[in-house]
């Protein structure tokens, strides 16, 4: 089965006049198809730049990364476009910037559509499943959950086979969260959409059934069904999760030992 | 089918809801776009109406009333053959053209008395002659004759060529009786048809009948009916884009039938003169235009990329949904698009009604005013600034990084130095040009490039400006930062940073640098017209008169002297075309009516008018039937014929009449006095002589001089001689070859060079007021005929009632001079201010009549509608306009900036900086801004001014004098200024105050911005 998202050495570079910051290193991550995937780690860690360049908008600075097979690294970006609207729908981390405000929700969704035509049954279906149907005020004037829901409404108008939300349960109490991630966990269920979400919301992490953390630009761990492993990652590099760092705090020497199904590490020194 | 069109219903109501909720949501940004398009749409869209108007007014001032007919249109007339479709054919070709007036006519001797009559059929006839009995003529073989035919009514006239069935000459009947109606009047196409009640000449009045007529009867074969038509031009339908289809007219009247088609038309010289008026009005104002153009597109450019700039997240948004290119493009185009089309279209319908505002009031004649292409073209060439704008903006948004769009702070790139070095260039050039380019002697089209400098000037110094007041505030932040106050530290390290500070400054000096340059302009060009109007006119009022009312230019002065008794009011004037152009008149009174400006020479015009006075001998004047030369006989050599002539100036005589007197060989010799001697004044001008040599030899070969002693001159009248006082023995009495003694006038006749004795009745050379250097020694004359010489008492640097250089001399002394008035010399009585009613009431007592008064505001409005007047009378209201604008725009871009900042300037008022000090800083940072744009602009226009003005064209046809002035008067740069700095002192308070109220600590509980 082909990956919805393949990232093979995936390296991101954010340059400025005086310096260059290091933003992601030798990612490699694979998301199959249907999979959902919380994309978790401390601020700064580089979760957001791996959404922005599994969305099309970054260019990764080195590496390759393939979406339903298709390598985006070097695709022209009139069909990076059409593959965005085509195949990725995608929520921002702020709310409000998914969304026009002075329009009203149905405008929004009919403005991220593909096509000239307004999908008005497909419009009127997202607006049903996340609580806005009817309502015409323009979506500045919505409250914080309205306009995620809505945000969400918007990034799924196209029917998208992966769907990248950024903290998208952020500045929402807990029921509003509950509310925003129910619907693309129903519609991963209902036509198998991938869906990746970036957050620190640890309600959504549970919600979705892969964890993916991201430490210090590197894939630092991975969860599945409650447990959490950690990544050995290129040149055999791992993180050990903080958890652990009090046994072997950053800067100990340790001795590897091989064992019959892996190593174990034992501090060097007292 | 239904649901196609409920889904594109949907559609729409979508899109376009989504639209205009977009508009509401940035009206202010959008109501700014509108305004700021409108007002150069209008701008530009007015001048070519407004140009079109007064090219309009020019045009149909050529075809007016008063016009010679023959400029109006064609006679068309052909001997034996039809005209009438031809001439409706010409009628046809242009929709100004009037329909044709048929006719006929011949011209043969009435039977009885053999005076040659025409005998005319003209459609119309009658209600262009007073009838004074009987009727019009209604069937063949009547006629209306004129009152001073003598014909009665009821009689019959018989014509040589008008035979009837018989071959004899027919009776024609006279059913009435008319009275010529005034001369003038165009329908008869300029002919003089009634020369019998003129009294002068031998042929008699027209005889008027109709077509019938001419059927009813016979002509001979060699003098058949000529047919004839005349189209003419309507004025009131006549417009200057009707130069070309008048031109065509023309040229269809060369290819018309039948052969022998005479044509009769000055429309060729019409055109010419209408060529060069539209040409005059068109390049200067284009220029201008341009440059309004060029300032709309400025403001724009900065506005719509505001407002583009602010659909900047909504952009990100689409490329985020994974719009395609296009729909990305039309997505961001279409706001401002709307908004641009709005605004043509708006700004449109505001030209017309601002030139309808402008015509009513520039133009002599109120024009209706319609838009043109050129104004649509003008109006649609300021959107495109606007949607250059635009695409540059979107195209920056739609290629930029989509995450760019939610950084916090924007990247910052440096401005480069291309457009500038290319602006600053070209300027330099345009300087170079200018300066190096010679005097104000050019036409109106060859130098109105000159008004392109004043605008590059401006956009210069903008450039300049804007780079120099932010480097100016780097420089001067560290000074703050360690000494001053926070409030100026804050201002300048805002200002340093640059990005709104030089958006601007650019708008603002541009602005403002075009409008104090129009202010300067309008001023110095004003003053200029009225300075040129006043010489030029001569008087406050002009009359004009018509010289057989007077009875001469001494009747001209004497009348004058009873319509204004008090010397000071009015002043008679003979204006002789020359070249040099002649003012002759009364000094004294000229000198106390004309206009005067004490900068044209260095004594009072009294002083310089009394000069012109100068003693001469009593002219020798007389009336009589004979007059007669008494002489001592001289003995002629054999081989001469010798002859002697009195030359007389007589009334009604342009070259005077020279009496043959014979040979000096007899003691006496008379000759018959013209009959106008009879009963008015002649004048003794000359004795002249000359010699035939009718033979060789002669017995001599010295030069023979004859002296021929003259000792008495006399006239017979009623029969009886008298002497006349020639005063042949007073040598301050003759000049010339003639020698006053104590026995009489000793007349010196040579063989080679003749005889000529002349009555000093006038000095000679003639004391003349001149404006210039004269390029010949004789003045025309008030008879054109050039026969004295001018003396110059005093050089001026210019003259009243002189467009050229000329002269003024003393009207007694020119009538002197002259035997007779040209035709061409005007009758004018200049009047001072206040006095005209009156004047005009004392001529009319004397049954003088006056048309209406040139005045100078008549011609000061004559300049301004000329092309490079009018061009300028253009350019401040638009400039102001923009100006505003420009303020407004400024002040905008400073509050946007200042907004953006609320969150740190909220932090700063968390941290213990007092509020007294924030807004010091946003009100200084806001007033140096404001400030250094403005004086700027007003430095680069005050530039501009002093440098190109002189060099600008003023009038369509340069003055030679007088001298023109360009120092621009301070007080309209200083109401700029002053109004300006005002403005942006206020707007910097009342938006400091606003941005004041929006700093709050609890805003630091919200993300920045």
């Amino acid at each position: 089965m082909t990956a919805a998202v393949r990232c093979q050495g995936i390296v991101q570079i954010y340059k400025t006049r005086d310096l260059e910051v290091v933003a992601l290193r030798d990612v490699d991550l694979a998301v199959e198809e249907g999979e959902t995937v919380a994309l978790l780690g401390p601020s700064g860690a580089g979760k957001s730049t791996l959404l922005c360049l599994m969305a099309g908008l970054l260019r990764p600075s080195a590496g390759r990364l393939w979406l339903h097979g298709t390598e985006v690294s070097r695709l022209p970006q009139a069909a990076l476009d059409r593959l965005r609207a085509a195949e990725i729908g995608v929520v921002l981390q702020n709310p409000a910037r998914n969304l026009i405000p002075y329009a009203t929700p149905a405008q929004n969704v009919a403005f991220a559509q593909r096509g000239r035509r307004a999908d008005r049954r497909r419009i009127a279906e997202l607006l049903e499943r996340v609580g806005l149907a009817g309502v015409r005020r323009p979506a500045g004037g919505l409250s914080g959950g309205e306009q995620q829901r809505l945000a969400v409404a918007v990034a799924l108008a196209n029917r998208p086979r992966l769907l990248l939300a950024d903290e998208p349960t952020s500045q929402l109490d807990a029921a509003s969260g509950r509310a925003v991630i129910a619907l693309p966990r129903a519609t991963a269920a209902e036509h198998g959409t991938t869906v990746v979400a970036v957050t620190h919301d640890e309600a959504v992490s549970r919600a979705l059934g892969r964890t993916v953390t991201i430490r210090d630009g590197r894939v630092g761990a991975e969860g599945r069904r409650g447990e959490e492993l950690v990544v050995v990652g290129r040149e055999g590099a791992l993180q050990l999760p903080p958890e652990y760092h009090h046994l072997l705090p950053p800067g100990s020497r340790v001795r590897v030992e091989p064992l019959e199904d892996g190593v174990a590490l034992r501090r060097a020194e007292p | 089918m239904t649901g196609r069109i409920a889904a594109a219903a949907a559609r729409i109501a979508l899109g376009g809801g989504m639209l205009l909720r977009g508009l509401w949501e940035r009206r202010w940004p959008s109501l700014l776009v509108l305004v700021v398009a409108i007002v150069p749409v209008a701008s530009a869209a007015a001048g070519p109406i407004v140009a079109d108007a007064a090219s309009t007014a020019l045009a149909r001032a050529g075809v007016q009333e008063g016009a010679a007919p023959e400029r109006r249109g064609w006679r068309l007339s052909s001997e034996g053959g039809q005209v009438a479709g031809s001439a409706r054919e010409l009628a046809a070709s242009a929709p100004f053209l009037l329909p044709p007036i048929d006719g006929m006519e011949l011209v043969t001797p009435e039977i009885r008395t053999g005076r040659m009559y025409p005998l005319i059929w003209q459609d119309g006839q009658c209600e262009h002659v007073e009838p004074v009995a009987g009727r019009c003529p209604e069937a063949a073989r009547e006629i209306m004759v004129s009152e001073a035919s003598g014909f009665r009514l009821g009689s019959a006239v018989r014509l040589t060529a008008v035979a009837g069935a018989d071959g004899r000459p027919a009776p024609l009947r006279v059913v009435g009786v008319y009275r010529p109606g005034p001369p003038g009047d165009p329908f008869w196409f300029g002919r003089n048809l009634f020369p019998q009640t003129a009294g002068f000449g031998d042929r008699g009045d027209a005889l008027f009948t109709v077509p019938a007529t001419a059927r009813e009867t016979r002509t001979p074969e060699n003098v058949p009916w000529t047919s004839t038509a005349i189209v003419m031009i309507d004025p009131a339908r006549f417009t200057a884009g009707g130069v070309a289809a008048l031109e065509a007219a023309h040229a269809l009247t060369q290819r018309l039938g039948p052969d022998n088609l005479i044509v009769v038309s000055q429309v060729p010289a019409l055109i010419a003169e209408l060529r060069a008026q539209s040409g005059g009005v068109g390049v200067p104002s284009l220029v201008v235009i341009a440059q309004l153009v060029a300032l709309g597109w400025l403001l724009l450019f900065l506005t719509v990329r505001d407002l583009v700039t602010a659909r900047g997240p909504e952009i990100a948004l689409a490329r985020l949904r994974g719009h395609g290119r296009l729909r990305v493009w039309r997505f961001a185009l279409t706001e401002p698009l709307l908004l641009l089309a709005a605004a043509f279209a708006a700004g449109l319908a505001v030209a017309e009604r601002a030139a309808q505002f402008a015509a009513e009031r520039i133009l002599p004649v109120p024009q209706p005013v319609a838009l043109n292409g050129t104004a649509v073209l003008a109006g649609a060439a300021v959107p495109l600034g606007g949607l250059v704008a635009a695409a540059i903006a979107a195209r920056n948004m739609a290629v930029r990084p989509i995450t760019e769009e939610w950084r916090r702070t924007p990247r910052t790139r440096a401005r480069g130095w291309v457009i500038d070095a290319i602006v600053l260039a070209v300027t330099g050039i345009g300087l170079v040009e200018l300066l190096g380019g010679g005097v104000i002697t050019q036409t109106s089209g060859q130098r109105a490039s000159s008004l392109a400098v004043p605008g590059l000037l401006a956009v210069a110094a903008a450039l300049l400006a804007c780079r120099a007041v932010p480097f100016l505030a780097r420089r001067l932040f560290g000074p703050t930062r360690r000494a001053g106050g926070v409030a100026a530290f804050l201002a300048l390290r805002q200002i340093g940073r640059g990005p709104a500070t030089a958006g601007s400054v650019i708008v603002l000096a541009a602005a403002f640098g075009m409008a104090t340059f129009s202010a300067a302009a309008a001023a110095v060009v004003d003053a200029n017209h009225r300075r040129v109007a006043r010489a030029h006119n001569g008087a406050d009022a002009v009359l004009t008169v018509n010289p057989d009312s007077v009875g001469g230019a001494a009747g001209l002065a004497a009348a004058v002297a009873r319509a204004d008794p008090s010397g000071r009011g009015a002043a008679p004037v003979l204006a002789v075309p020359g070249p040099p152009k002649m003012i002759a008149t009364d000094p004294r009174r000229f000198a106390a009516v004309a206009n005067w400006d004490p900068a044209w020479a260095d004594r009072p015009l009294a002083e310089l008018a009394a000069r012109l006075r100068a003693d001469s001998a009593p002219r020798i004047t007389f009336t009589g039937d004979r007059i007669r030369l008494r002489m001592r006989p001289v003995r002629v050599p054999r081989n001469w014929r010798a002859q002697l002539y009195l030359d007389l100036k007589v009334p009604g005589e342009a070259k005077g009449a020279s009496l043959p007197l014979g040979s000096p060989d007899r003691p006496v010799t008379e000759w018959p006095l013209p009959r106008r001697c009879r009963a008015e004044p002649c004048e003794l001008r000359a004795i002249r002589g000359d010699v035939s040599i009718v033979a060789p030899g002669g017995g001599t070969k010295r030069e023979v001089v004859l002296r021929i002693l003259a000792t008495g001159l006399e006239v017979r009248e009623r029969g009886r001689w008298r002497a006349l006082d020639a005063g042949l023995t007073d040598p301050a009495r003759w000049r010339g070859t003639a020698e006053a003694g104590k026995r009489g006038l000793v007349l010196s006749l040579a063989a080679y060079g003749g005889l000529r004795a002349e009555p000093a009745g006038y000095p000679d050379p003639v004391p003349v007021l001149v404006n210039g250097l004269l390029t010949r020694n004789y003045l025309p004359g008030l008879d054109q005929a050039y026969l004295a010489r001018g003396h110059p008492v005093a050089q001026t640097a210019a003259l009243p009632g002189h467009d050229e250089v000329g002269t003024v001399v003393d009207l007694t002394v020119a009538d002197a001079v002259a035997l007779s008035v040209d035709p061409r010399v005007s009758f004018e009585v200049w009047v001072a201010p206040g006095h005209l009613a009156a004047v005009r009431a004392g001529l009319a007592a004397q049954g003088i009549a006056t048309g209406e008064p040139r005045r100078v505001a008549d011609l000061v409005t004559s300049y301004r509608t000329q092309a490079p007047g009018l061009a300028l009378m253009l350019l401040p209201p638009a400039t102001f306009a923009a100006a505003a604008l420009a303020l407004g725009r400024a002040v905008l871009a400073l509050y946007t900036a200042a907004r953006r900042r609320r969150y740190e300037l909220s932090a700063l008022d968390a941290a213990g900086v007092r509020a007294r000090s924030l807004r010091a800083a946003l009100l200084l940072e806001q007033l140096i801004t404001l400030v250094a744009g403005t004086v700027a602009g007003v430095l680069a226009g005050a530039v501009a001014a002093r440098v190109a003005l002189p060099y600008i064209p003023e009038f369509a046809r340069p003055p030679v004098t007088p001298p023109l002035l360009f120092d621009p008067p301070p007080a309209p740069v200083a109401a700029v200024v002053g109004a300006a700095l005002l403005a942006a002192l206020l707007a910097a308070t009342v938006t400091a105050e606003i941005l004041m109220r929006g700093i709050r600590v609890d805003r630091l509980r919200q993300a920045p911005a």
